[in-house]
């Protein structure tokens, strides 16, 4: 397996994902302009020093009748006038793609420092409008035309699925959320920070709870959230002057240790189909995570110091307890129960409350989990802080378990 | 720590009841009849948008004072904004309290000396005020206000107790009336109120309105604060301190008449405030007459659809630069109400305020307003000076400081600011 070039996580910003940007009367550029020049003034880096950009987003044609997104890089600073620019799409893993083309790009020498941003604007529109936008994500004639929130069905089956192979109880499913809203109270960018939750809440069904399909809760779904991130990803040799203008060693940046990458049948029903002889009910997205820990030369999840993962619904983050290997396939409820996943725990899953806690701006969110594992390595997480974290694995899902993309960073 | 809230049933005891409950205190709602603070209660869970908020509360009526009040680790008090009905419920809490029990008052401006005048010294060493904004579960910014003998480490402690559990953004003020946010907020609100009698609401919310670093325009804000609680803020300031912006404070004429007759805001429908719905309609009242008639959208004014236009692609700089540079009448009064508004807050500091710092947190996390020193960075320290000589409005001296060193002075930088400028 190749193990091209490292590349340096300089560092970046994100937009308070408790904004409403429809209200605020604005414009995605916006908030993808106060992502950046946030990013830039974090990272003490001059905008003239930027040499490709990479936008990640999802569906900003629907949500805001507005394609092109990449050029609207340009436009955030006349410095950028003149940048190679482009926009990647994979549904909610259109961040990290947008990570990974910035990375080729880094590792095949042509630039030495990129900067990715990931941008979302979801509260243009309705609930039950957004909820058809967002089952474009899914195969929309077959799985989403014509039915109402498409996507926690679809999620509501993959708890269904795990019920069938092995067992589930929505009390665990409850758990991971009041798990997330808790971590998000830590978190001063959370979009959730203020909202109520407990776990009786959670595992209640109620007027203020419904359910939106199958066995997923208005507790077990992640949020529309409008949000932009900014992360500046560098060559070795851009970081080591960085670090040296900056009084840091190089080695105290961190790094994209390894990444996987795989891409399963569309449909939910072919992914069930093909794993059916198979322990992991994802197998591609297991395939994502022990590619990445093999490019990392890491043996397992118990070298990690904590998770960042696509909770897009408690069910995803169910998926990901096993298929990371905390626990036997089957068994994430274990981990549930033992309190691995919380902070304090042996390996804190979303300490910045992931996906149902800190928000989902869908093309954003894999930008968004690389910053917060570069917060945790460079121990400046704040209150959601893991102690003395290391080494941090993401996971960032397009679809219904259909793009998976993982990354490992560390020093 | 069990927490015990009287005046339960208001819209702040209901509010605060919810967080308090939210973070995980076993809360104890009293009101006149239990039926009230059940009916608080209710307001608390729609506000959480949980039935689970009450698993922790409990309700009773005064009769259940004694008990509750002995119970409690910390009692909040949000009655009605009267004096002697605060001081008589004070004067049984001091009667019941566990020496330890730390009482706060929700006042939003009454003197905190007053309150807690002919109370036992224990009481007066462990009485604060705490004042939160409507709606609490929203909005964050809080202030906490020590009295002359409250103890200091107790003070400490609830900084950090609502700061940590409750997710609140503390600044500590002086005992002065309305505190630091009321006392800037309305001092703007009231003003174009009172330019509104000459120039008309829909003018004037239209002019100063959400592009010049506020979610909500002034008069609109008036309307939802209710117009007998903006009478009760700027009555208080305008009676009981002298500065530079008094007659800012003296309530119009047209309110004066209005809350006579029943006119409140947002909270009396039918006769609603600056604004009134009609149906689907929005009609706008007319100061001159008293009466509403249907909401016309005022002619556009060219540097201000410039600045929304900016605002709108997140250049807050270029939109305060069009301000800035921005000629005629129109300009004019926007420049007096925001540059007022700038004067007005950083000259609080050192009076009430301990700090710029500390007037720009509440003014962003109280009021959803641009923070003053933000204002200042975008026009430019010196810019803002001449601006203000021009206006005649007092240099405060921070500002001067600034000038000079040539320092920025937000601490923050475009994430924290740009919320509050609208396009």
């Amino acid at each position: 397996m190749a193990n091209p070039a490292p590349i340096y996580i300089l560092g970046g910003a994100q937009t308070d994902f408790a904004r409403n940007w429809s209200k605020e009367g604005k414009h995605f550029v916006a908030m993808m302009r106060e992502a950046v020049l946030g990013g830039l003034a974090a990272t003490k880096i001059d905008p003239k020093e930027v040499e490709t950009a990479h936008v990640g987003n999802f569906a900003a044609e629907l949500y805001a009748k507005q394609g092109h997104v990449g050029a609207f890089f340009v436009e955030i600073d006349p410095a950028f006038s003149g940048l190679p620019t482009s926009r990647h799409e994979a549904a909610c893993a259109s961040g990290s793609i947008a990570i990974i083309a910035a990375s080729a790009e880094i590792e095949a020498g042509r630039y030495d420092l990129a900067c990715v941003t990931g941008v979302e604007q979801m509260k243009t529109v309705d609930s039950t409008t957004g909820g058809d936008y967002l089952g474009t994500a899914a195969w929309y004639e077959r799985e989403a035309k014509g039915i109402e929130f498409p996507f926690p069905k679809l999620f509501g089956r993959l708890g269904d699925e795990y019920d069938k192979r092995y067992g589930l109880k929505d009390e665990h499913l409850a758990h991971i959320s009041a798990v997330n809203y808790s971590n998000a109270k830590r978190n001063p960018n959370a979009q959730t920070r203020n909202w109520f939750m407990s776990e009786a809440h959670a595992q209640q069904q109620s007027k203020f709870n419904t359910v939106i399909g199958g066995r997923i809760k208005i507790s077990d779904c992640s949020q529309v959230t409008d949000g932009s991130v900014a992360v500046f990803l560098a060559s070795e040799k851009f970081a080591a002057a960085w670090a040296k203008r900056n009084g840091i060693q190089l080695s105290d940046i961190p790094r994209i240790l390894g990444w996987g990458h795989h891409t399963a049948p569309l449909e939910f029903d072919a992914k069930v189909a093909e794993s059916k002889d198979n322990a992991y009910v994802l197998p591609h997205t297991r395939a994502a995570i022990i590619d990445a820990f093999k490019r990392a030369g890491i043996a397992g999840v118990e070298q990690l110091s904590g998770i960042e993962t696509h909770d897009c619904f408690t069910t995803s983050e169910y998926m990901a307890i096993d298929h990371f290997g905390l626990t036997q396939p089957g068994e994430s409820w274990k981990a549930v129960e033992g309190g691995v996943i919380e902070l304090g725990g042996k390996c804190p899953i979303n300490p910045s409350g992931g996906l149902i806690g800190a928000g989902h701006p869908v093309g954003a969110t894999g930008v968004r989990q690389m910053l917060d594992c570069h917060r945790q390595i460079t121990a400046t997480a704040g209150e959601y802080q893991v102690e003395d974290a290391k080494k941090f694995a993401m996971l960032n899902i397009g679809g219904s378990g259909t793009t998976s993309c993982v990354f490992v960073i560390g020093k | 720590m069990k927490v015990a809230i009287l005046g339960a049933n208001g819209t702040m005891g209901a509010g605060a009841a919810g967080v308090f409950a939210g973070a995980g205190f076993e809360v104890t709602m009293l009101a006149r009849e239990r039926d009230k603070a059940e009916a608080g209660m209710k307001a608390a869970q729609n506000a959480a948008r949980a039935e689970a908020v009450a698993d922790r509360i409990k309700l009773g009526s005064y009769d259940d004072l004694e008990r509750a009040v002995r119970e409690a680790g910390f009692v909040f008090e949000s009655l009605a904004e009267d004096l002697a009905l605060k001081r008589h419920f004070f004067e049984q809490v001091d009667r019941f309290r566990t020496p330890s029990a730390i009482i706060a008052t929700g006042s939003s401006g009454l003197s905190i000396a007053e309150m807690s005048k002919g109370r036992s010294d224990s009481f007066r060493k462990h009485f604060l005020g705490v004042h939160l904004f409507n709606p609490p579960h929203v909005i964050v910014g809080t202030e906490v206000i020590p009295g002359a003998e409250t103890d200091a480490a107790m003070l400490k402690s609830v900084i950090a107790m609502l700061t940590h559990r409750l997710g609140r953004k503390v600044i500590v003020t002086k005992d002065r009336p309305a505190f630091v946010g009321n006392r800037v907020g309305f001092k703007v609100l009231n003003e174009v109120a009172q330019l509104a009698a000459e120039h008309g609401v829909a003018y004037m919310d239209y002019l100063v309105g959400p592009q010049t670093g506020r979610a909500m325009a002034p008069l609109a804000t008036v309307d939802l604060v209710g117009w007998d609680v903006h009478k009760a803020i700027v009555d208080n300031v305008h009676q009981n301190c002298e500065d530079e912006a008094h007659r800012c404070f003296a309530l119009p004429e047209f309110m004066e008449k209005g809350i006579g007759e029943g006119r409140l805001g947002d909270k009396t429908p039918e006769r609603g405030g600056f604004y009134r719905k009609a149906g689907k309609e929005t009609l706008v009242l007319d100061p001159k007459t008293g009466s509403h008639a249907p909401l016309k959208r005022p002619a556009p004014i060219e540097f201000v659809e410039k600045m929304k236009s900016l605002n709108h692609v997140g250049r807050y700089r270029e939109a305060m630069a069009v301000l800035r540079e921005a000629r005629g009448a129109d300009a004019d009064l926007c420049q007096r109400v925001v540059l007022g508004y700038v004067s007005y807050a950083l000259n609080r500091v050192g009076e009430v305020a301990a700090s710029a710092a500390d007037v720009d947190s509440i003014m962003s996390n109280g009021f959803n307003w641009a923070p003053p020193t933000a204002i200042v960075d975008l026009i430019g320290a010196r810019e803002t000076i001449a601006l203000l000589n021009n206006l005649k409005l007092a240099v405060p001296p921070v500002l001067e400081h600034a000038a000079r060193d040539g320092a920025k002075m937000f601490s923050g930088g475009l994430l924290e600011y740009g919320r509050a400028f609208v396009g």
